[in-house]
């Protein structure tokens, strides 16, 4: 593979230097000239966190070969604030807290210049069009168009640039202020560096092998092969774990790679480290598996039968987890009742998405110290389990946390973090691991898919007199938080409603799909949808405002749980009266409702997305003529 | 991962044929790299090794634009952008300025070429449609015995089918010659999982020409993607319309013609209703981008559809 060489002009300096043929512009930039600033977050130009200027011109970088930037002028995010003065819309992407995360900042900045200098004078529609091409996950998007129409009203001279400072604050006043976010400055100009930014001298890369069947003995793994080729340092397999290898946030029943079987597609069963990610990507591919399939079974409901596959041996019913509550008599209260309703609600795996996929360095230190960095959202535990895993006193043993690219609950699994751990150890070099998006997507937790069943019996009035909610829940080839997840989904599953007979049982089941954990909200999701959809279902029925049944059953001030929790304050009542307000309700039983609705296209209503708003002249989107392309 | 140990930029077409043929049998052509990039990743090709890539994109007269004649010449290296920024291609091709928006998003736009998006012969391709509405020809060229000799083709004969094409070995698509139509309205109506950066479900490109009273279609223009195996033009509903009175009840009897020419391989029934939709929409836009009477177009119509 011969060099090329690669001259061009990179944020005001002329580089001259090799390049690999292969190499996108992306990999020149952060690999070999060490500008992490605009990140990797899909690698297929869906996402934008690696949007650069070349030639003037916002482009991918992950979709450019570095040969076609030969004699281009390239400038990354760091060109923007270059003597450390922060460019107008970094500072106001700072004043409007336009960064949370911070993964996906340095390329919206990018995008906002290319936008504000393709047109200075463009609207919120023309500047949201404009930045069609890069995804946020966690700020938000419109603190973000907050910030671009803030620059642009400053660089137009439409407001003084001294709107862009901090305002001020009366010391210990933080209650329903803007509070300015200290990590701004690190985000909006690409310096914080998250653990795909960092590297170390000797610094090995890691590639993981996966598992491409969903249940299947392990008959052997060959690593011979792969460890002859030159310039891989250490290949690794459950064989190479010297403690009680299993992780777990309650049971530790996930191996860190692979023992014996494989129990879903994109299981970790090997991993190599090697001087460059193109060899041990070709030191996978040398690792000779001999699998023997397995029945498996996707369903939950199937995975409950006699006689279904059993994926642990500790759970020969495919159980992971039964929460059962009990409150008062429920038959006695659907006896009561004067209408019981019975419906079935389902929900879908999701994927986090946060824009930092997966990545972790490692290494062991002067004092034998195995450290491991990574962005993980359960440093302390995952320490507590490392040390069982290696059979290393916990003084032996460190978890530093990176930022977080976004998490929401999907970085609380020591997914991979033991595999860096036994490779520093196997090599006694710094080893990286960078998660592509796919394998972010194939290996990771998601959301647990539920099916719940509900049924709930009322009195005329509204008043109901009992619930019996029963959900099944698809946890996936490991238990990772799915006891959490259904306890949580089973606590909050009867809603914030005082309710005096309640039968509720939440099941985590095993299944050959992709484990199931943390997400936002915690099981909550699940069965709330399945309540609160029935409520209005209920009120429908009941011939009542959906509001108003909600307010009937509401759990006041000093209320009781079905958990037994006594309340101090309760808000419920105050939110459904903001909700109602600020949706324009038009108060009524769901089908009272007549063939028009006013609460559309009022003025603090939004139109439908579109895009054109670049063809229409500044300032004539509100007639909304191009409204529906 | 897409891997290969030479990346070729010719700077002349004698230099990329010759490149060609010297690595023949072990060469990809590459423009814009837009699609080549993602395609070599898990879950599509996985990692790729190609030994040698010729970028074409450098090449002079694959990025040649213009107008003259009544016609418009686009060398296939033109970045899909270009639609958007120069005025002179915007005028003579009414609907690809808003093909343009809807195709990917403004960075992509500046690196995916026309030519790549032909020969990609996706089902589903946003520009093609609306080059088969302007009458699209390729100049397709390869060099024989040292020197450089073209062919000439029509687009709707040149894609046969999902990532089929008509291109020969030793061959490459210089450039796209096709009608302009400045005094021609133009919609492009495209639906896909969101708003930016999908591909389609389905599109459709719109083109309509009226009298000066803006109550007669002296011209329609139609193409339609998504819906099969490679992109129409929908011949039998131009003819429909071409004289006739613009108004609703004739909008809506041309709208339902091709809904029967929906043979996807899924969503048919969604499909169907799609075009019905797009066709009043894209129909009514162009119409009034064609400086329709106001009167003539009645306010139903417009509210369901504008």
């Amino acid at each position: 593979m011969p060099d090329i060489r690669l001259e061009a002009t990179i944020n005001g300096r002329k580089v001259s230097r090799a390049a690999k043929p292969h190499q996108r512009l992306i990999d020149f930039l952060r690999d070999d000239l060490n500008l992490t600033g605009n990140k990797e977050g899909c690698g297929a130009g869906e996402c934008g966190t690696c949007s650069v200027f070349v030639d003037g011109v916002l482009i991918k970088s992950c979709l450019m070969p570095v040969a076609k930037a030969h004699g281009a002028r390239i400038d990354t995010i760091e060109s923007l604030a270059k003597t450390g003065e922060l460019s107008v819309l970094q500072q106001a992407f700072h004043k409007a807290g336009a960064s949370q995360c911070g993964y996906c900042i340095p390329g919206m900045v990018m995008a906002a210049t290319a936008a504000l200098r393709a047109n200075p004078f463009a609207d919120r529609e023309e500047i949201k069009e404009r930045l069609g091409g890069n995804i946020c996950r966690c700020t938000g998007y419109q603190k973000i168009f907050d910030a671009v129409e803030l620059a642009r009203d400053v660089q137009n001279g439409r407001l003084p640039a001294s709107v862009l400072a901090e305002e001020e604050q009366a010391e210990g006043d933080f209650i329903g202020k803007n509070v300015r976010r200290i990590d701004a400055p690190s985000k909006v100009t690409g310096k914080l560096k998250y653990a795909g930014d960092m590297t170390m001298p000797g610094m090995l890369h890691v590639q993981v092998l996966r598992s491409p069947h969903p249940h299947a003995r392990i008959v052997s793994i060959d690593t011979s092969a792969a460890e002859r080729i030159e310039g891989v340092e250490g290949v690794i397999t459950s064989a190479d774990v010297p403690g009680q290898d299993g992780f777990g946030v309650f049971v530790s029943d996930q191996p860190v790679m692979a023992r014996g079987k494989v129990r879903y597609v994109g299981e970790a069963v090997a991993a190599v480290a090697a001087e460059d990610l193109v060899t041990a990507k070709r030191a996978l591919a040398a690792i000779k598996v001999e699998y023997e399939r397995l029945p498996a079974v996707f369903d939950p409901f199937e995975a409950m039968r006699p006689g279904a596959p059993v994926l642990h041996d500790y759970a020969p019913d495919n159980i992971t987890k039964h929460i059962p509550i009990r409150v008062g008599d429920v038959e006695k209260g659907f006896a009561e009742s004067d209408l019981v309703v019975e419906e079935t609600y389902s929900t879908q795996a999701i994927e986090h998405a946060y824009l930092e996929p997966e990545a972790g360095l490692a290494y062991v230190d002067h004092d034998g110290v195995v450290t491991v960095l990574s962005p993980s959202q359960n440093i302390t535990h995952h320490r507590h389990m490392l040390a069982r895993i290696i059979a290393k006193p916990i003084s032996k043993v460190r978890f530093i946390m990176s930022p977080v690219g976004g998490g929401f609950g999907g970085k609380e699994d020591m997914i991979y973090q033991g595999m860096l751990a036994l490779l520093a150890m196997k090599t006694q070099r710094p080893v990286r691991l960078v998660f592509t998006r796919e394998e972010s997507i194939a290996s990771t937790a998601k959301r647990h898919p539920s099916r719940t069943t509900l049924r709930m019996g009322l009195f005329r009035d509204g008043r109901i007199n009992a619930l019996a909610l029963k959900m099944i829940c698809d946890g996936g080839a490991y238990g990772l938080s799915t006891e959490g997840v259904m306890r949580k989904a089973a606590i909050l599953g009867a809603g914030p409603y005082a309710i005096p007979n309640v039968r509720v049982d939440t099941y985590g089941i095993y299944t050959n799909n992709t484990p199931s954990g943390a997400f936002r909200s915690f099981g909550a999701l699940q069965t709330q949808f399945a309540t609160e959809s029935h409520l209005d279902i209920c009120a429908e029925r009941l011939g009542l405002d959906p509001f108003e049944i909600r307010r009937i059953n509401a759990l006041r001030d000093g209320g009781m749980t079905h958990t037994k929790q006594k309340l101090g304050k309760v808000s419920l009542t105050r939110v459904l009266d903001a909700a109602e307000k600020a949706s324009g309700w038009e108060t009524g039983a769901p089908v009272s409702r007549g063939a028009t609705r006013s609460d559309l296209e009022r003025a603090d209503t939004r139109p439908p997305v579109s895009l054109g708003a670049r063809l229409v002249p500044n300032g004539q989107h509100a007639d909304k003529q191009e409204a529906a392309e | 991962m897409l891997l290969c140990d030479e990346y070729i930029t010719p700077t002349t077409l004698a230099d990329a044929f010759a490149a060609m043929a010297r690595h023949r049998g072990r060469h990809r052509v590459v423009a814009g790299c837009t699609d080549t990039l993602p395609w070599a990743r898990e879950g599509r090709a996985g990692d790729v090794e190609i030994p040698v890539l010729i970028d074409v994109s450098k090449i002079p007269e694959l990025n040649e634009r213009r107008v003259e004649g009544g016609r418009v010449r686009l060398g296939a290296a033109t970045p899909v952008q270009r639609f958007l920024d120069e005025p002179e291609l915007a005028r003579a091709l009414p609907a690809l300025p808003r093909c343009a928006l809807w195709f990917a998003d403004d960075q992509i736009r500046e690196q995916a070429t026309v030519g790549g998006n032909i020969v990609n012969a996706s089902p589903a391709a946003d520009v093609t449609p609306c080059l088969i509405a302007h009458e699209a020809e390729l100049e397709l060229a390869k060099s024989e015995n040292g020197s450089i000799v073209s062919r000439r083709m029509k687009l709707t004969d040149f894609v046969q089918g999902p990532g089929r094409t008509d291109l020969q070995e030793g061959e490459l698509l210089t450039a796209v010659e096709c009608d302009a139509l400045p005094a021609h309205g133009g919609s492009f109506e495209k639906v896909g999982q969101r708003r930016s950066l999908v591909i389609s479900v389905v599109c459709l490109a719109a083109l309509v020409k009226l009298d000066g009273e803006g109550r007669t279609i002296e011209d329609a223009r139609l193409a339609i993607a998504g819906i099969g195996p490679k992109p129409v033009r929908l011949t039998e509903v131009e003819n429909f319309l071409r004289g006739a009175a613009l108004d609703a009840e004739r909008l809506e009897s041309a709208a339902e013609m091709p809904v029967k020419l929906v043979a996807s391989r899924t969503r048919q029934e969604y499909r169907r209703e799609v075009v019905r939709g797009f066709m009043l929409r894209g129909l009514v836009n162009a119409a009034k981008r064609a400086g329709a009477d106001p009167t003539v177009l009645t306010s139903d119509l417009e509210t369901a559809y504008a």
